[in-house]
């Protein structure tokens, strides 16, 4: 416990009255403010509660007030209109002074705060900040995430591009799955059955006034809170939190070995927030802000749309779950986890609050991040997405041409009329759903080739009626070829003993 | 004092950072107007084009692709613009060719097609183009009256072509057979007569005029020559083994 220090530094007002300084007296002789608020800043908190571990919130507060200004700034020039944003996002980036740069805060911002709020959440969770008397606070805290989770998603509908147009197509499909209400809650969403004019105007009145106005809300409430139940105080091992004697011993506390917030307590989140500006302003500086890409327009089929960062796991999940699992993952389960990690002081108020004593808290936190980084990171690779535009822009490796019979060649530019790249790749390029084609000789003889192009089979469609027989024959031909140097192709065991001579249609030994 | 001295600084470094964003120009994460996007037909490009919708055949460079190369100036000398157009555009039947116009189906406008096609010639051309005398690309039905003849294609395959393509067309030195009847039925006529015009130099097969010291085809010769590969087409090509082979095995279907 010896992070606490002394802080010698005597209190603001000790300097000579300055011009700004008789202003605000002046003000204050009138408003009587400070006589409000004073007593509340220095209100007093645990000495171990100003600690590097406890800034995280003030600092998801900037990132709110960050986005409050630059949303502002850029509401003065974004047009909420299906016809129009698209173009005057590409204003701001392009001809807007500085229009990019307050793009790029207001995304990074957004980045930031989600991330902030992240490890706001887990800190409060592993110093067990949630347990009595703190259970309001922690449920309001779920609503904020919540919202800030909604803001995020709006936001990405307001960069009308590609993406937010197909991602609205998504959201609007969750919603269609409602049993009974689907269509009306679609309706209500999009302004109609489909993404519409109507659709940008309701996204916007949601990014900009109503989901603010209920932040805004829970926040003051959520600081009310903290405020007046006062913050956590460092967890201790073996000092268990009951009904009965958990204030007494937290006044106590206060009054034995507590400080004013104001100045003492405030100081490391202001010294944090400064690096989170910092960071945020080097962020935006750098990488620049995200899009738009392609005009949200639903006839160009040639997009790759992906969700923003925070949302790439959500993308995995709905990619990769199986159809008789799609309802009950997407409709009942988020509720009930919402649900017990909203209600989690209510079946685990009291007792330890350490970290230290509490397995079980830093196997759930693992697990929770394992799992979201395991499928943000599929999310990125996506390879069950397939790559449309391999067909045509992806050249056959050199290493397949060369050497290659005027049939196999053929065959080969079978693999790419026919869009197998699509879906298979060779040389590391092509899409990933199916097998690799490299060594695919390896695997399957000339037979069990035909028989899989033809009829397809584990998730690949059957060809049988897309190809001639002589396409069939210079396709397989051509992936005859495909194993490596030193090994032979996959033989029919059987056609090689019921004929003396070599089978004639495996091109081995090249 | 030291008051006053920390005032001082912190102004200064909120003017430098006030000066920096003001020439920030440059800042590295500015949108670049090269990355604006636009729309797919707005392309005009033609490394994007080239890129998008013909390396994956042709070639990343025009050449080792599976498909005809198209950094050859020969090509360019003899095929014209409304040749190029028309085969970018409608693709041609019975190859891998497909069509790129959107009339036909396809992704790429007129215009983005005439920009390919005036820019790959503007890249690929070479001094070729200026030569006479140079055979046509088209197949002509008429030419010097009469079609091409099997058996004179026969002759010229033998005293030409066979020393790497074997006595019959089977394959000897390049690999594979010339009259492989799943292989003819995947190639038109115009596309065994271009393989006789332009060759595959990129993958060692000369062009009509042939090696060095070799006389060029002449044009009855290359005609002659297409006449005899196309006679090996079969009515059902592509069954699953080879002739020979399959009388060995005797299980082999229609």
């Amino acid at each position: 416990m010896d992070r606490k220090e002394e802080n010698p530094e005597p209190v603001e007002q000790a300097a000579a009255p300055g011009r700004l300084a008789r202003i605000g007296a002046w003000f204050d002789l009138r408003l009587r403010i400070s006589d409000q608020i004073w007593p509340e800043l220095a209100h007093h908190v645990p000495r171990s509660s100003a600690s590097f571990w406890y800034v995280f919130g003030s600092a998801t507060l900037l990132c709110f007030m960050v986005q409050l200004v630059t949303g502002m700034c850029l509401g003065l020039v974004y047009s909420p209109s299906a016809a129009e944003s698209w173009a005057s996002l590409e204003y701001l980036n392009y001809q807007q002074p500085l229009g990019w740069f307050m793009r790029s805060l207001h995304y990074w911002g957004s980045n930031f705060m989600v991330a902030l709020m992240t490890i706001h959440v887990v800190q409060v969770f592993l110093f067990g900040a949630y347990k009595y008397p703190r259970e309001l606070t922690w449920v309001v805290g779920c609503f904020l995430f919540l919202l800030t989770l909604a803001m995020a998603f709006t936001g990405q509908v307001m960069r009308f591009d590609q993406d937010a147009y197909w991602g609205l197509g998504i959201g609007a499909s969750i919603a269609g799955r409602f049993p009974f209400v689907g269509g009306i809650v679609v309706d209500l969403m999009l302004g109609g059955p489909i993404i519409g004019a109507p659709t940008l105007s309701r996204f916007f009145t949601l990014h900009v006034f109503l989901v603010p106005a209920l932040l805004l809300l829970l926040i003051a409430v959520h600081l009310w809170l903290v405020l007046k139940v006062g913050i956590n105080e460092w967890p201790m091992p073996g000092r268990l939190v009951t009904r009965e004697r958990y204030l007494e011993e937290y006044h106590q506390l206060v009054a034995e070995d507590g400080e004013p917030f104001v100045p003492n307590g405030v100081q490391k989140d202001l010294v944090f927030s400064g690096l989170v500006m910092v960071a945020l302003v080097s962020c935006a500086a750098v990488l620049g802000p995200a899009g738009p890409n392609g005009p949200p327009d639903p006839t160009l089929i040639d997009t790759v749309p992906r969700p923003d960062f925070w949302f790439l796991s959500l993308f995995a999940v709905f990619a990769l779950l199986p159809a008789y699992l799609e309802t009950p993952l997407i409709l009942i389960a988020p509720p009930i986890l919402f649900l017990l990690a909203a209600l989690l002081p209510f079946y685990s108020g009291t007792g330890e609050k350490s970290w230290k004593v509490r397995p079980g808290a830093w196997i759930l936190v693992v697990t929770v991040f394992v799992c979201l980084g395991t499928l943000t990171w599929l999310g990125i690779r996506s390879p069950w997405s397939p790559d449309m535009a391999a067909w045509s822009g992806t050249p056959t490796p050199v290493a397949m041409v060369r050497g290659r019979t005027p049939l196999e060649l053929q065959g080969a530019l079978i693999v790419q009329s026919k869009q197998c790249r699509t879906c298979h790749s060779l040389g590391g390029e092509g899409g990933e759903r199916g097998p690799a084609l490299d060594d695919v000789a390896t695997r399957l003889t000339q037979d069990q080739l035909i028989h899989q192009v033809l009829q397809g089979g584990g998730n690949m469609p059957a060809y049988g009626k897309n190809l001639s027989p002589a396409q069939v024959k210079a396709l397989v031909a051509f992936l005859g070829t495909m194993h490596p140097p030193g090994q032979l192709p996959a033989r029919d065991a059987s056609r090689v003993a019921s004929s003396a001579a070599p089978v004639a249609g495996v091109s081995g030994g090249r | 004092m030291m008051r006053r001295n920390w005032r001082g600084a912190g102004r200064s470094v909120v003017c430098l950072a006030l000066l920096w964003l003001g020439a920030c120009a440059d800042l590295p994460g500015r949108p670049d107007e090269a990355d604006r996007p636009i729309r797919p037909n707005d392309v005009k490009s033609v490394d994007v084009l080239y890129g998008q919708n013909c390396a994956g055949c042709h070639g990343a460079e025009g050449r080792l692709g599976a498909a005809r190369p198209l950094a050859d100036p020969l090509y360019w000398a003899i095929v014209n613009d409304a040749e190029v157009q028309g085969v970018v555009a409608r693709g041609v039947a019975g190859t891998a060719m497909p069509a790129f116009a959107l009339s036909e189906g396809g992704t790429l406008s007129d215009a983005q097609i005439a920009i390919l096609s005036d820019g790959l010639r503007t890249r690929w051309s070479g001094p070729d183009s200026a030569a006479p005398g140079l055979p046509t690309w088209a197949i002509q039905p008429g030419q010097n009256g009469k079609r091409g003849r099997v058996d004179q294609g026969a002759q010229v395959f033998a005293s030409r072509c066979a020393v790497c393509h074997g006595g019959k067309g089977e394959g000897g030195i390049a690999p594979g057979s010339l009259v492989d009847a799943s292989y003819l039925s995947l190639v038109s006529d115009q596309a065994l007569r271009s393989a006789v015009l332009f060759g595959r130099t990129d993958l060692g097969m000369p062009d009509f005029r042939g090696g060095s010291g070799e006389k060029p085809l002449s044009p009855d010769e290359i005609a002659d020559l297409v006449a005899w590969m196309a006679s090996h087409r079969v009515a059902y090509p592509g069954r699953p083994y080879n002739e020979s082979d399959a009388a060995g095995v005797g299980e082999d279907g229609p």
